[in-house]
């Protein structure tokens, strides 16, 4: 028999009906970015998005949105058009956005490896934290050419070249001098591996105890080899988390990156009735809003500035705003065909 | 964690609610002076046995089909072992709308399947079923058909006229009110339409 039931865990939500084609909508908190796309194309109006600007001023008990069991039929929309794919409907245990009969967003971040030099730039600049660099350094001691030795008789072990020494490659085995032995440590080694040639050591050296040459303007093409300074790595854009903003790939110093966004439209800030408040800056997930800097005192020529290399269109901002001084128009939606008359209706209402 | 349920059955209390069935059965019993719901689904089951025979079977095909011993067939439709009040009682079930005929033989047999199989042999009315564009592929009506005549193609609903027995519990439930069934002439022309 078909039953619906509604879970709410965490802030997490999950509508369930069962039956002979059991389905299940799947709502996670985390992902979504409170456009409120979803809440514009549900069909029977059970999604409501709770006010942005309290949610992401201030820490909310509850869930960014509400979803009315009663009312919900588990037709999948929200899940096909969520920008952000923090909704989900599956069938059979199966979500939809694997099967071929469900419009799908065409929108994808991929790093090319080829290309990649582990700069490390996306990371920082990735909003959500999606993008996950690991790197492979080279060898130091690969990279530099040189002979250096501590005449060990002359040295007094007084610990200067220690102090000194950038690279933190020598060391000096103190001791308490005794009767027997009246010095004031026993050893002093320099760690090859560490030592970078540079000779601060030899210059500081009160009793010139330490000879040493640098080879790497003399000799240094023949020494090093072009493999050992290569930096190997390997880069992962984490696709649930990742919004598709593009700030990687405008960042990306040797444009290694490729980004689809779900939508192409435009976006106005009313600068006149726009209050400053910040709220579009907190909300906007893609990091696209933020205030301008001035270069002089009373220098300002918009009170908030918009990127729209950074801007989806998913109208987070122009929901989040406060006295409506955003618009946000969507012109196009990038998918894959949708088959029915009434879910292409569903699409163009989004657009506006 | 906080746990919510509704079943979106509730109005239709009538198919599940096994109590509410039970009334029935004793207003029923009280004016016809039957005993037990088992002589209800023999006189249905002698209903759609003479259907079946009147459309050429033979018993052991009748027999197959309605999952009964060729033998109570047999006697069935010479009118023995069925007394003819059950008949009488199945014959106004049979005679009810199509969604009440459905809601009591589901609750007095229980099995889907079966169930199927009694109404499709009982009713010969012919449906024209009509999906407006206007659906929005939820399913709820795949699941709402107990007649299983309903499918989803390209996210919309495709409703089987041969299987569809009129009981306009899909169009009920349609949030999208995208469900249009009406009942046929057998000559094909639409009653409504006269």
């Amino acid at each position: 028999m078909m039953e619906k039931t509604e879970m709410i865990g965490d802030k997490d939500i999950s509508v369930e009906r069962t039956g002979a084609e059991a389905r299940k909508l799947n709502f996670k908190n985390e992902l979504c970015g409170s456009c409120g796309i979803c809440e514009k194309i549900c069909p029977v109006d059970a999604i409501e998005v709770n006010p942005t600007g309290a949610m992401v001023r201030t820490e909310q008990e509850s869930s960014k949105l509400e979803i009315d069991e009663n009312k919900c039929v588990l037709c999948g929309m929200c899940s096909c058009i969520c920008p952000y794919d923090a909704l989900d409907l599956e069938i059979k245990g199966k979500t939809i956005k694997e099967s071929d009969e469900y419009p799908h967003l065409l929108k994808s971040s991929e790093i090319d490896e080829d290309k990649c030099i582990y700069c490390k730039a996306c990371e920082t600049a990735c909003p959500p934290g999606a993008i996950t660099i690991a790197r492979e350094l080279p060898d130091r001691s690969k990279l530099v050419s040189g002979e250096i030795e501590i005449d060990k008789e002359t040295c007094i072990k007084c610990g200067v070249c220690e102090e000194m020494c950038p690279a933190e490659a020598i060391e000096l085995d103190y001791k308490f001098p005794t009767s027997d032995d009246p010095t004031i440590a026993s050893n002093i080694n320099i760690d090859k591996d560490k030592c970078v040639y540079c000779l601060v050591c030899k210059k500081a050296c009160p009793v010139d105890a330490i000879k040493g040459v640098c080879r790497l303007c003399s000799y240094g093409d023949y020494d090093i080899k072009a493999e050992d300074a290569e930096i190997k790595g390997s880069s992962d854009i984490n696709e649930e988390v990742c919004v598709n903003c593009g700030w990687c790939k405008d960042i990306c110093p040797v444009e290694g990156i490729k980004v689809t966004k779900p939508f192409e439209g435009t976006v106005d800030i009313n600068q006149e009735s726009c209050q400053g408040c910040e709220t579009c800056v907190m909300a906007c997930p893609c990091n696209a809003i933020s205030f301008p800097e001035t270069e002089e005192m009373g220098g300002i020529s918009e009170k908030i500035h918009i990127d729209e290399k950074y801007c989806i269109y998913c109208g987070a901002c122009e929901k989040a705003c406060p006295v409506d001084a955003i618009d946000v128009k969507r012109t196009k939606i990038h998918s894959t065909p949708v088959k029915s008359k009434s879910w292409e209706k569903a699409f163009e209402s989004i657009k506006n | 964690m906080c746990f919510k349920y509704t079943s979106i059955y509730k109005h239709f209390y009538i198919i599940f609610d096994d109590n509410y069935i039970y009334i029935e059965y004793i207003s029923v019993i009280n004016t016809h002076g039957v005993h037990m719901p088992k002589h209800i689904i023999s006189g249905l089951k002698y209903l759609a046995a003479v259907e079946l025979r009147k459309k050429g079977r033979n018993q052991r095909e009748i027999a197959a089909e309605l999952d009964m011993d060729r033998s109570t067939v047999s006697h069935y439709l010479n009118g023995r072992n069925v007394s003819w009040n059950s008949i009488e009682i199945a014959t106004v079930i049979r005679n009810t709308c199509p969604k009440d005929f459905l809601a009591l033989t589901y609750a007095l047999i229980k099995d889907k399947d079966k169930t199927r199989t009694i109404i499709k042999t009982c009713l010969d009315k012919k449906y024209d079923c009509k999906v407006k564009t206007s659906c929005i592929g939820c399913g709820i009506c795949v699941d709402a058909c107990m007649m299983n005549s309903i499918v989803l193609d390209d996210l919309k609903a495709q409703i089987d006229p041969y299987w569809c027995c009129g009981c306009l519990i899909c169009g009920e439930m349609c949030p999208t009110n995208s469900i249009e069934i009406k009942e046929v002439k057998n000559d094909g022309e639409n009653r409504d339409d006269r």
